[in-house]
């Protein structure tokens, strides 16, 4: 998804001429939000929270939003860029940290972040995954600007070990006032509404998506004298890789014809190497290393059945897309996925390489017999659960209902903060967002809202970018004609 | 012929906008930056020297009060000669090619002369400078083997930045000469 070049083209008119001269009706028939996504994963960095952001993003322009993306410069790609139909991103010179995560000290980040709350004229603040501190630092500041906020969470989290206890306790303190969360699956809500102590009504299901026109089924790349299984994840113990690690030379023993692709790279692929190598099994385990997104379908259609081996999951959106290829989907009972796909859809074991290799078993049984739905007839089937434009609908709701929503005032922000989350931390992030309140009236002082430029909008109802694109077509048109 | 205008920088101070219409294809922009004020001239050199004043007190060495006369000596002359600049113009000729010039308070002036077939187009774009996202009006200059390859961007007004409205203005005039020269 690298933006061209060629699109940085700015626009020419003031905000206040678009008012009058190009006043069209939004869109859509509710009110149309000035959305603001703040993440630290955004493309060009590859994952599911990226493609969650930019294909949501792209469906609430299609609805008549407005909407922009923040997040951290990845190397030289610094400053304000534009994607696809005016999609504004920008990429803020913060320090990474850690895992492509900028560093939290709740305060750095606040005057750029402020300068571009106020010159977008954001009305709602939406932040994803709980990975990312950027995201957290953007609802703090957001909530002590008077700013509604969505939080929306990709990952299920462990209660035990300290890390995890460290990163509740936070989540606890980002959560306990902001006004709505968003899941991506029920089992997600279940655990998120547990670690961070909430009222179960602000918490929305929205499961993810995927495109079903980029998966789409192609039996003529199967190899029929073969039985082949595809898994596609990244190689890291969260997958389970040791259990597949397991598989691999028990099902190869049974079954002389079978054989493995592996997709996707990490620190676990000396694991299935080494496998590969006691066991004599280069030409039937084949390790393609990491794949392009691009590329996932053409490796997913030369297989008959998919295998995912997660320990832990909110939301598994490979199985969505090697169903709506058409494969036969056998995975572990974990986290979300048992919500994701109907039953005659999916093979569900335990996450141990005996019930696995069970599983395994029937759908190769169910193969050769026949009694496996063809992938076309999976496909149609798939296409229909999991669209983009459900997910925007669903997400347009829950803005709408934030909107109608008061912001928390400090002082009964300061009342929540020390009565919800424990009377060390509470006290502590109390004091800090008067701080937070008082930096806050600093930034006023040095540079008041008025001396902000309005930035032309992009897209929503007063977007140059439709109206550029309209008016480039009609010239088209009229010069044809 | 010219007409002047009050605008506002980013940063909130007033600046002038000067217009001077030589011909049709023949345009100048000044934008005059407010003087250096008597006032931040002696609240800046009032505290070096009551630092000094104080340090002297501590440690009784005369040289601390001599060294502060040189400092703030040597740091107005750099600053009025190499920072502090009053003007900038932008003279944009149709058929010739685009002049900046900027004049600092001492009256040191430096002057880029960009051709007009180097130039590609004038456009506003927005940077995030320092703790702030402004716009900015800038040169495309084009790569000279691949016309289609913007090789450099030269920011415009660069001391001064003005707000939006006012590169608007500037921009709209720039983008008319512009257009002349690509009809003819």
């Amino acid at each position: 998804m690298a933006c061209r070049r060629g699109d940085r083209q700015p626009c020419l008119s003031t905000p206040s001429s678009y008012t009058l001269n190009c006043h069209k009706p939004p869109v859509c028939t509710g009110q149309a939000h000035s959305i603001c996504m703040v993440s630290d994963f955004f493309y060009p960095n590859m994952g599911g929270v990226e493609s969650h952001i930019y294909q949501l993003s792209q469906c609430l322009i299609e609805r008549g939003h407005k909407v922009i993306i923040i997040t951290h410069a990845y190397e030289d790609r610094k400053g304000v860029r534009y994607l696809t139909n005016g999609l504004k991103v920008y990429y803020l010179p913060l320090r990474v940290m850690y895992n492509q995560s900028t560093a939290t000290t709740l305060f750095h980040s606040m005057p750029l972040l402020r300068y571009i709350f106020v010159r977008e004229r954001v009305t709602i603040v939406h932040a994803h995954s709980s990975f990312s501190a950027m995201a957290h630092d953007a609802l703090f500041h957001a909530k002590t600007m008077q700013l509604r906020t969505v939080f929306t969470d990709h990952s299920l989290f462990g209660f035990a070990d300290v890390s995890s206890v460290l990163t509740n306790k936070l989540l606890t303190v980002s959560l306990c006032d902001t006004n709505h969360i968003i899941c991506v699956s029920y089992t997600s809500k279940e655990n998120t509404v547990l670690r961070a102590t909430l009222n179960p009504e602000i918490v929305s299901v929205i499961p993810n998506a995927v495109d079903p026109t980029d998966f789409t089924p192609d039996p003529s790349q199967q190899d029929s004298s073969t039985i082949t299984i595809v898994v596609v994840s990244r190689l890291v113990y969260r997958k389970g890789i040791d259990l597949l690690s397991g598989i691999i030379p028990e099902l190869c023993q049974k079954y002389p014809n079978l054989h493995f692709i592996v997709g996707g790279e990490g620190p676990k692929r000396i694991v299935l190497e080494e496998v590969r190598e006691r066991y004599q099994l280069h030409d039937r385990v084949r390790l393609l290393g990491a794949l392009e997104h691009q590329d996932v379908r053409n490796v997913l259609v030369r297989g008959h059945i998919f295998l995912n081996t997660s320990l832990t999951e909110a939301f598994c959106m490979a199985i969505v897309e090697a169903a709506s290829c058409g494969l036969q989907v056998v995975s572990t009972r974990v986290g979300g996925i048992p919500e994701v796909l109907p039953d005659n859809l999916i093979i569900l074991c335990d996450p141990s390489v005996k019930s696995l290799s069970n599983g395994l078993e029937k759908a190769i049984t169910q193969l050769k017999s026949g009694s496996l739905l063809s992938p076309e007839v999976i496909h149609n089937q798939v296409k229909t659960f999991y669209t983009w434009r459900n997910v925007a609908e669903r997400t347009e709701k829950v803005y709408d209902r934030v909107a109608g929503e008061i912001v928390l005032p400090m002082g009964k922000r300061l009342d929540r903060l020390i009565s919800h989350c424990g009377p060390v931390t509470g006290c502590i992030f109390a004091l800090l967002s008067v701080l937070s309140f008082l930096f806050l009236m600093f930034l006023r002082w040095l540079t008041p809202d008025y001396l902000i430029d309005a930035a032309v909008d992009a897209t929503g109802p007063y977007g140059a970018w439709t109206q550029q694109n309209f008016r480039r077509k009609r010239e088209t048109l009229n010069s044809n004609s | 012929m010219a007409d002047e205008e009050e605008y506002v920088t980013v940063s909130g101070e007033r600046i002038t906008l000067q217009r001077r219409h030589y011909s049709a294809s023949c345009r100048e922009f000044l934008v005059r930056c407010p003087r250096l004020q008597l006032r931040s001239l002696s609240a800046v050199t009032c505290s070096v020297w009551l630092v000094a004043y104080g340090l002297f007190l501590l440690c009784q060495n005369s040289v601390v009060l001599s060294a502060a006369i040189f400092v703030t000596l040597i740091g107005l002359l750099v600053y009025l000669h190499l920072v502090k600049i009053d003007q900038e113009s932008l003279l944009i000729v149709g058929s010739l090619g685009i002049q900046m010039t900027s004049s600092y308070a001492s009256g040191k002036e430096s002057t880029t002369f960009i051709e007009m077939n180097q130039v590609k187009d004038v456009v506003i774009n927005e940077a995030v400078y320092m703790q702030k996202v402004i716009y900015y009006l800038c040169i495309l200059l084009q790569d000279p083997i691949d016309p289609h390859v913007v090789s450099e961007v030269v920011p415009l007004f660069q001391s001064s930045k003005p707000r939006l409205d006012c590169l608007v203005e500037v921009y709209k005039s720039c983008q008319e000469i512009l257009e002349q020269n690509k009809k003819s």
